[in-house]
């Protein structure tokens, strides 16, 4: 018990001071160059070149990375504990992918309408992810009990699915190879304030409700009727997890296309760190994915400067090694 | 007085009733095990009996209320489960587990209290697993893991018990050492308890009372020596057995006939 307080604090402290270089070494690097005297500078002076680059293209965007990597990890908190499977995350049971359906859908459509800072692709995003995880939910359950191979498969054939039907919408209209990169595997190329304050209130909401029902995940985890017998309310507290994992992947999607397995890999380290226990899993999931998602958008930036890579690439190369891991020790 | 009573009881899975117009009750203090074949309708029994179950009728009145009125976490203060045993899917330390049976007392942001950490400690030197708190659950052995859920159930702090084959997956030993555990709970801090058991001989002489299900019906109840007979494991379970005396117990206790091999 002593023990794992002092590993949270450890992890506390080192996600800050990564959170902190990461942040600096981000707005610094750039297809423009500029060093720690230009930022001063900046600050000093507030020079209109100066700006434009520090406030308008790279606070954003690694804002808006640390946000996608937060809520990608969230949601692969919720879902896993959800599953009761740690192999489960938004883009291994087909969310993102149905997210990223939906959002290109409504792109396909032509509509484009604002309602509180969701757009309409957010809606439709929202929609097509969440009729993937009901979808994969209802084929994998089997007397309350999830199997993990027909989770993993359903999930993984609903995806693709899902996305040979956005790959298909993409070249119809545009033909465009940069607009299938982006969905298909994410970029964070297109950042701006806009989409920062679209994800940011929905994100810190559905945390909020995370914590607050941390402790019904930790029943839940030991089974529905074993929760139910401890007092948790299973049904309602299920339709609730369902809801916001799915709106958190969906609204990652929508504004950064699909970045694979950052909820799938991230709530594992955690665990492995400070334990299961969902009401440091939540948080410190989230802080971690943010934060691995900052350097991640880094590297792609910075590998084949000055092209940027698609930061799925990266993820994936990372994630996907993970995951064979996770399956052979599974066995 | 009766704690829990049953009336007309009907409870099963997807308008497929497999417990039938089932009539009986609980007193404050007793030790009651069900037993019956596999499939008789000991584990729906004792799902329905707290509210797991959605398809049911009939009534059930817990202290004189009636359990459907209650909500779960109402129901939770009254009555603890420890369910057949099962594997975790993550690594939850034997410390974290009790906590759990005292969530259902806690607020919702708040972490334990003094209290609370008083009653975890309790509970865990009752069933003899404190040297164990900073263990990982899947590191334990099935005995180990067994007194863990209990020690869980018991932190909840209720007056109801209700145990689903505590003694399945364990070794004789193991077997014995929980039904020690339960009987001492009864005895000195008086729960009332309620377990469906498969092995017959384990528990007569713990249990006061036993009730025989057959196919989702009552077939008996009564203490041990009177219902152990020849003619009742003969209709219940289908075996032909010999009933004798134990030297110890004094109680009667089911004894096999070795049948010869059987040839086509």
């Amino acid at each position: 018990m002593k023990n794992m307080h002092r590993q949270r604090v450890k992890l506390l402290i080192s996600l800050i001071i990564l959170l902190i270089l990461g942040f600096f070494v981000s707005l610094l690097k750039g297809p423009v160059k500029t060093n720690i005297l230009d930022l001063w500078h900046f600050i000093a002076q507030n020079d209109a070149t100066y700006s434009t680059i520090f406030l308008n293209l790279r606070l954003p965007r690694i804002l808006l990375a640390f946000l996608v990597g937060a809520s990608l990890s969230l949601s692969g908190a919720i879902l896993q504990g959800y599953f009761q499977n740690p192999m489960a995350g938004p883009f291994v049971i087909g969310v993102s992918s149905g997210a990223s359906f939906g959002a290109v859908l409504s792109i396909f459509l032509g509509l484009n309408i604002q309602v509180y800072g969701f757009s309409l692709q957010s809606i439709f995003a929202f929609g097509s992810g969440f009729a993937i995880v009901s979808f994969v939910y209802l084929l994998s359950q089997k007397k309350g009990v999830f199997k993990v191979e027909t989770l993993l498969l359903t999930g993984i054939a609903a995806g693709a699915l899902a996305s040979s039907f956005t790959s298909f919408l993409i070249f119809l209209k545009s033909n465009s190879f940069e607009q299938a990169v982006f969905w298909l595997l994410g970029s964070l190329a297109l950042s701006d304030w806009i989409h920062v304050n679209a994800v940011f209130p929905y994100f810190i909401l559905c945390l909020i409700i995370a914590q607050w029902l941390a402790k019904d995940m930790n029943l839940l985890v030991l089974g529905d009727e074993t929760a139910q017998s401890l007092g948790c309310s299973v049904f309602r507290v299920r339709k609730i997890f369902l809801v916001i994992s799915t709106l958190l992947a969906a609204l990652a999607v929508s504004v950064s296309g699909i970045i694979g397995f950052v909820g799938l890999v991230v709530p594992h380290w955690v665990r492995l760190l400070i334990g299961p226990d969902h009401r440091y899993l939540f948080i410190f999931s989230s802080l971690t994915g943010g934060v691995f998602l900052m350097y991640s958008d880094l590297l792609a930036r910075t590998v084949l400067f000055p092209t940027e890579l698609p930061i799925g690439i990266i993820t994936a190369a990372v994630g996907a090694p993970f995951f064979i891991y996770l399956l052979s020790q599974n066995r | 007085m009766a704690i829990l009573e049953v009336d007309n009881l009907k409870a099963g899975y997807e308008n497929n009733f497999v417990i039938k117009n089932l009539c009986f009750s609980i007193e404050k203090g007793e030790f009651i095990c069900i037993l019956g074949r596999n499939g008789s309708g000991k584990s729906t029994l004792i799902k329905a009996l707290q509210g797991l179950l959605r398809t049911i009728s009939g009534k059930i009145t817990i202290d004189g209320t009636n359990l459907f009125s209650l909500t779960q976490r109402q129901i939770a203060r009254k009555i603890a489960y420890v369910p057949q045993m099962f594997n975790l899917a993550f690594e939850f330390s034997v410390n974290e587990i009790v906590y759990m049976g005292r969530y259902v007392h806690q607020r919702r942001l708040n972490g334990g209290s003094p209290g609370d950490k008083r009653i975890v400690n309790e509970v865990m030197e009752l069933t003899g697993i404190s040297r164990l708190t900073d263990k990982k659950i899947a590191h334990l052995s099935g005995g180990e893991r067994q007194r863990v859920f209990i020690a869980r159930a018991l932190a909840q702090d209720t007056p109801l018990l209700f145990l689903d084959e505590p003694s399945s997956h364990l070794d004789i030993n193991y077997q014995v050492e929980i039904y020690k555990i339960l009987k001492f709970l009864q005895e000195e801090k008086g729960k009332t308890i309620l377990s469906t058991e498969h092995n017959i001989n384990l528990v007569i002489p713990y249990a006061q009372r036993l009730i025989f299900l057959k196919d989702g019906k009552l077939y008996g109840q009564g203490p041990p020596g009177k219902l152990i007979t020849k003619s009742n494991i003969k209709d219940v379970f289908d075996a032909n057995v010999d009933i004798r005396k134990n030297i110890h117990s004094q109680l009667p206790e089911i004894s096999l006939i070795p049948q010869k091999a059987k040839s086509q």
